[in-house]
């Protein structure tokens, strides 16, 4: 044998033992319950041939017998093109011991964040770990090592986007990771937790159902941690694709602009026969949404939480907004708490990430009542307000129907937003015409002069009065709003810093 | 099969019921109407499902979080 041939033949077989993960019992396993391995999942999101992997030979070291059973270390990592943009990519392989946290996978892991900020590469976490490692992070001397060596670990500053995808039992390095993504995608089945149900059930000493404790159900409906709900590996990665195709690489840049669908706008002329003509009705305010933007193109967030708002990624004539909106479908369109965090942390990514806001107003005011104030109401009422305000990228309203009291500020109202249009069948008022004949009046319904009353707080609340104190710059006809919304954003493009933001909320956290 | 109960969004009364007993839903309809703050707020069946019991009856008040149907999946 040459040199030369030596050489081949044992980096031919070191590579082969990299590549076996967990080996073949485990990969059928998977295989058979449908589920994709970390190295099917890269070549899932990655151009064919893009990735280049970073690590490849890294193994455990911290105990001997680990050597030669830890391929990768339980981690894959490399740098690979997502339809044709570098970037830089974590997948968890759970067959490698539960791809738990180690000394080696740490410094993977580090690097790759390291390289996707300082390059300014949006960086995707597929998720799947059991936690730390044991027993290697067990007594002083485990803690002292592993744990605290990078101080910036969990840190964010928004340099460049985060994709995540829950896609299996994550507890700790998943977990933290997802939830510190500006996206996260959870494929039903998957669990997302600080710890496993068995530890769970150890230290509260009761049976703990792990789906329960971090299903689905759980982050799409109560926490909000899944952006998106999917029910396979390939569509969990085809929404990281998805979402990563409306950002740009990194926060000193401009959102990529796509070619317009054909199609697009074509729900303009009927748009005003969504809108109910009873107001006591209500409507689905995405179908509003959906007839506005380009065809296909909303992206929507977080559906199942805080539905009462709605938010999402979208185009208009191919350039990337973030869309925030009431939804009246949700309980009248009466803000809650959940929906102002919702909201806020859209506001957050879009201002991020230099991505333009659309807000679509039709609100009655804040749900009000001890409920209200139990899940501190008045405090993510105020993180919405800030967030909205310092948002420097350009903010454009349109009131659809009700902009009541607060809300109206926080929808936008009040210089709130760079350019406030309202269609004919908007009203604003401090409060809702009949509540405020009761206060102003101490009248009830059906009280001599109610209905009188009634008529004059009804027309102090119409479009005209708004306009004609310029607290509405425009008012457009329904059909205009996309052509109205287009020729707005064009006015306000942030020429001076190349269509670049202050990010001043770079470092708000990704949950509060 | 797993069962689902739908919580009513608002504190109101039941205006109107639209769907009965056994009767299977497509995702996104209507369970019934309830009545709260002068507006008609749908209770509506998210994934739909087969309506397996109605818990209130038209004109009765609901309170928000208050389970007002069971599906099956």
């Amino acid at each position: 044998m040459s040199r030369r041939e030596k050489m081949d033949a044992e980096f031919a077989a070191r590579e082969v033992e990299a590549r076996a993960m967990g080996g073949p019992e485990k990969l059928a396993r998977r295989r058979a319950a449908g589920v994709l391995n970390a190295r099917e999942r890269i070549e899932r999101l990655c151009d064919p041939g893009s990735f280049v992997e970073s690590g490849m030979f890294a193994t455990s070291t911290s105990n001997p017998a680990d050597r030669d059973r830890t391929p990768g270390d339980g981690k894959v990592t490399g740098f690979g093109r997502v339809d044709g943009r570098e970037a830089a990519v974590l997948a968890n392989d759970f067959t490698v011991m539960g791809a738990s946290s180690g000394s080696t996978n740490g410094r993977k892991i580090a690097h790759m964040k390291r390289v996707a900020t300082q390059r300014g590469l949006p960086m995707v976490f597929l998720g799947e770990s059991s936690g730390a490692r044991m027993p290697d992070h067990m007594g002083s001397r485990g803690m002292g090592t592993l744990l605290g060596n990078d101080g910036t670990q969990y840190v964010r500053l928004r340099e460049t986007p985060w994709a995540a995808a829950t896609l299996g039992l994550s507890y700790g390095s998943s977990t933290w990771y997802s939830v510190l993504s500006d996206f996260n995608v959870m494929r039903k089945g998957a669990v997302l937790a600080v710890s496993s149900p068995l530890l769970a059930s150890l230290a509260i000493k009761e049976e703990v159902d792990p789906q329960e404790m971090g299903g689905w159900r759980l982050h799409a409906e109560v926490t909000g941690f899944a952006d998106q709900v999917v029910d396979t590996d390939e569509q969990a990665i085809d929404a990281i694709k998805a979402f990563l195709s409306y950002l740009p690489s990194h926060h000193n840049e401009a959102p990529p602009v796509a070619a317009v669908p054909a199609g697009s706008g074509e729900g303009m002329r009927d748009i005003l026969a969504l809108l109910p003509e009873s107001r006591t009705r209500v409507y689905d305010v995405r179908n509003v949404v959906r007839a506005v933007v380009d065809k296909d193109s909303f992206f929507e967030l977080k559906a199942r939480f805080g539905k009462v708002g709605v938010t999402g990624l979208a185009r208009l004539d191919g350039r990337t907004v973030g869309v925030i909106a009431n939804n009246p479908l949700s309980r009248g369109g009466a803000m809650d708490a959940d929906a102002c965090e919702k909201l806020t942390s859209c506001v957050v990514l879009c201002d991020s990430f230099n991505i333009p806001l659309l807000l679509f107003v039709d609100t009655p005011g804040f749900v009000i009542g001890t409920e209200a104030e139990r899940r501190r109401a008045p405090g993510k009422i105020m993180n919405l307000m800030s967030a909205l305000q310092m948002a420097s990228v350009p903010k454009l309203s349109v009131i659809l129907r009700k902009s009541y009291g607060q809300a109206y500020l926080n929808m936008g109202g009040g210089r709130n937003s760079d350019e406030v249009a309202a269609w004919p069948t908007a009203e604003v008022s401090f409060m809702d015409p009949a509540f405020a004949v009761k206060v102003v009046h101490g009248m009830d319904p059906g009280a001599p002069g109610f209905d009188e009353a009634l008529a004059e707080m009804d027309r102090a609340s119409s479009v005209w009065d708004f306009a004609q104190v310029y607290a509405a710059q425009a008012v457009i006809r329904p059909q205009q709003t996309r052509d109205y919304l287009i020729r707005m954003l064009e006015v306000h493009r942030l020429r001076l810093t190349n269509g670049v933001g202050q990010h001043l909320m770079r470092a708000w956290p990704t949950s509060f | 099969m797993a069962r689902l109960k739908i919580k009513a969004e608002v504190t109101g009364s039941v205006w109107k019921i639209e769907a009965r007993a056994g009767q299977k839903l497509e995702p996104g309809a209507t369970i019934m109407i309830l009545e709260s703050m002068k507006m008609e707020i749908p209770v509506v069946a998210e994934d739909g499902g087969t309506v397996a019991e109605l818990h209130v009856a038209e004109g009765e008040s609901v309170n928000e979080g208050q389970v007002v149907a069971t599906l099956a999946e």
